[in-house]
């Protein structure tokens, strides 16, 4: 049975994420793979994303807590860090990881990184222009916020 | 190295199984004879791959390049992938008319495991290719396709 030998400390954070919810953020476990969470992201108040409602997987490897989760978003968001394929540019979630952080601490970072993304390392360089000449021109009209607000509604309205 | 066989029970799931193959993919395998891609960069469940197979030294594929389609479907990996030479070649396991891999022909698709890759397949592609059955064979114009 794969959820046999679950480590405790998984089934710890487990029932917590599920007793006590962040503000904006669910995540349960899948019935056939309890380290396979669905998760579900709301798009913080003032940010482009707000009003959205985003979809993403996430995944506990063999080595957690001494490795990261890999968690990726599966709706559409236009984002300097994130790429097509809803991978996610976090430093946590690659050399910064560290086994004090927890699934719940990982999902906050990435809510943190929609409010205020992190241009300088971005993986879609066209995004993070758009960005940047947004933040430049501090103007509601820039072409990063038009896009990013457009996809919101049109990929992440959650019907 | 296989991926996604942990030994024990820990299963990893369709998608992240997929982006683990992206990424080995994207690095390059072994010396280059065998490589593969994904088609639609915007496609979230990652379905649709190119593979390429440099035919085998000594044999009639030797300087052809074949390409082929596999197709992850939701199912994978716990099925295989379908699959299907692009370049006409003339092979055992290999539909004439279609350039399917007929699994049944093909041992890797018929007695699939979920810890099998796309890379295993194109390798074990490469070595029927040179399989004395197959190394012979009479085949089509270069640069055709089905």
């Amino acid at each position: 049975m794969a959820n046999s030998n679950l480590p405790r400390r998984i089934i710890k954070e487990t029932q917590r994420l599920l007793s006590e919810p962040a503000p904006g953020i669910s995540a349960s476990p899948s019935e056939e793979n309890m380290r396979y969470f669905n998760v579900m992201i709301l798009g913080p108040t003032q940010s482009p994303y707000e009003g959205g409602v985003f979809k993403l997987e996430l995944f506990l490897p063999e080595e957690y807590p001494m490795a990261a989760p890999k968690v990726r978003f599966l709706t559409k968001i236009y984002h300097p860090n994130i790429d097509k394929l809803g991978r996610i540019c976090l430093d946590i979630l690659k050399d910064k990881w560290s086994p004090a952080l927890q699934i719940r601490t990982v999902l906050l970072s990435i809510q943190a990184l929609l409010s205020a993304p992190n241009p300088d390392d971005p993986l879609s360089e066209n995004i993070a222009k758009h960005w940047k000449s947004n933040e430049a021109e501090a103007v509601e009209t820039g072409v990063f916020l038009i896009t990013a607000k457009e996809w919101t509604r049109l990929y992440a309205s959650g019907v | 190295m296989t991926i996604g066989s942990a030994g024990s029970s820990i299963v990893v799931p369709r998608n992240f199984r997929l982006l683990e193959e992206l990424e080995r993919g994207e690095k390059g395998i072994g010396d280059g004879t065998v490589s593969y891609g994904m088609d639609d960069g915007d496609d979230i469940y990652m379905r649709s791959w190119t593979g390429t197979i440099i035919g085998p030294l000594n044999t009639v594929h030797e300087g052809r390049i074949y390409q082929l389609k596999l197709f992850c479907d939701k199912d994978y990996p716990e099925k295989p992938p379908i699959v299907r030479f692009h370049t006409r070649i003339k092979m055992a396991c290999v539909n004439h008319e279609t350039g399917v891999v007929e699994a049944k022909k093909f041992g890797i698709l018929a007695n699939w495991q979920r810890e099998f890759t796309m890379e295993n397949i194109l390798i074990q592609l490469k070595k029927e290719m040179a399989a004395s059955y197959n190394r012979k064979l009479a085949q089509p114009p270069e640069g055709t396709y089905y």
